[in-house]
């Protein structure tokens, strides 16, 4: 599994596509609606993943974790929403924390991390 | 040379940025390319506090909110300036008479910028990382963040040195150590 991060539109997934040789059928972009195909060689947007589970109470790195097997060699993109000022509305605190929370337990079990800022790759492992 | 530089609000972008002006100006001109459009007193004030902040570091200021690459006959090309900030000239372009957003407008602030930093010797670009925090915005706040994103991505690709500003320490993604 490697982990893709960076803030929002830094060119995540146009450094996965190059990097890896994926084109959009190999993508799975998540919506906020917990579906996520586990035979895709990527899955982005995982963050809005992380706001569904919240959203029906459910603690993402659990859920994502139970089906840790199927996306061992998955690329795995997150936007960062780390940075910001602390969300007003209860939800987007507890998303905010919760996608840190997951993406932590991804980065460790991760091969590569890489974060992309203004399209410059930069290796965090 | 030509720098980018970004990184959160208050976090020591601008007095890294005027140092950098300073450095590669020597004895040539120094201009401070103030491009913020004010609209209220707020933002008289603030503009305000930066030209305190400036005073006595042998800046020129030149307020130019758009079409800069047009305006740099009017001083020299020879010179070094200093650009603050991307942010602004892009709200310039995109929210012109606020009657909605204009689609165009990432793509004419890039041209124009990359297209200033041909013209002129030394270039240090001022922007904002407005790219992570947890919200969900609405569809004029999106398109700001997104035009951004490809101004600023256009620049770092053109420029020598890119880095950003966390807390007063500097995170080096190209160039360092030639400066």
């Amino acid at each position: 599994m490697d982990l893709i991060i960076g803030g929002a539109y830094q060119g995540k997934t146009e450094f996965a596509k190059e990097k890896y040789g994926l084109s959009d059928k190999d993508i799975c972009v998540c919506q906020k609606d917990g579906y996520i195909d586990f035979n895709k060689k990527c899955i982005s947007h995982i963050e809005r993943y992380s706001f569904w589970c919240v959203e029906h109470d459910l603690e993402p790195d659990e859920y994502f974790f139970e089906h840790l097997a199927d996306f061992e060699h998955t690329v795995i993109i997150s936007d960062d929403i780390s940075c910001g000022v602390v969300p007003v509305d209860k939800t987007e605190r507890a998303w905010r924390e919760a996608n840190g929370r997951l993406l932590i337990k991804i980065s460790d079990k991760s091969e590569h991390v890489t974060r992309v800022f203004c399209k410059i790759p930069v290796v965090l492992k | 040379m030509k720098i980018f530089i970004s990184g959160g609000a208050k976090n020591g972008k601008s007095m890294f940025a005027q140092t950098c002006a300073k450095r590669l100006a020597k004895e040539g001109h120094l201009w401070y390319l103030a491009t913020m459009e004010p609209h209220d007193s707020e933002d008289n004030a603030r503009i305000e506090r930066h030209r305190k902040e400036r005073a006595g570091w042998g800046f020129n200021t030149v307020e130019w909110g758009r079409d800069i690459s047009a305006h740099i006959t009017e001083t020299d090309e020879h010179g070094t300036y200093l650009v603050d900030s991307v942010t602004a000239l892009l709200t310039n372009e995109m929210f012109d008479g606020m009657s909605g957003v204009d689609a165009r407008a990432a793509k004419k602030t890039a041209d124009e910028l990359i297209s200033f930093s041909k013209k002129a010797e030394n270039v240090v670009f001022v922007s904002d990382n407005i790219y992570c925090d947890a919200a969900f915005y609405d569809e004029w706040t999106e398109a700001f963040r997104k035009g951004l994103a490809e101004v600023d991505s256009r620049l770092a690709a053109e420029c020598d040195i890119v880095a950003e500003f966390c807390c007063g320490q500097i995170i080096y993604y190209k160039g360092a150590g030639i400066l």
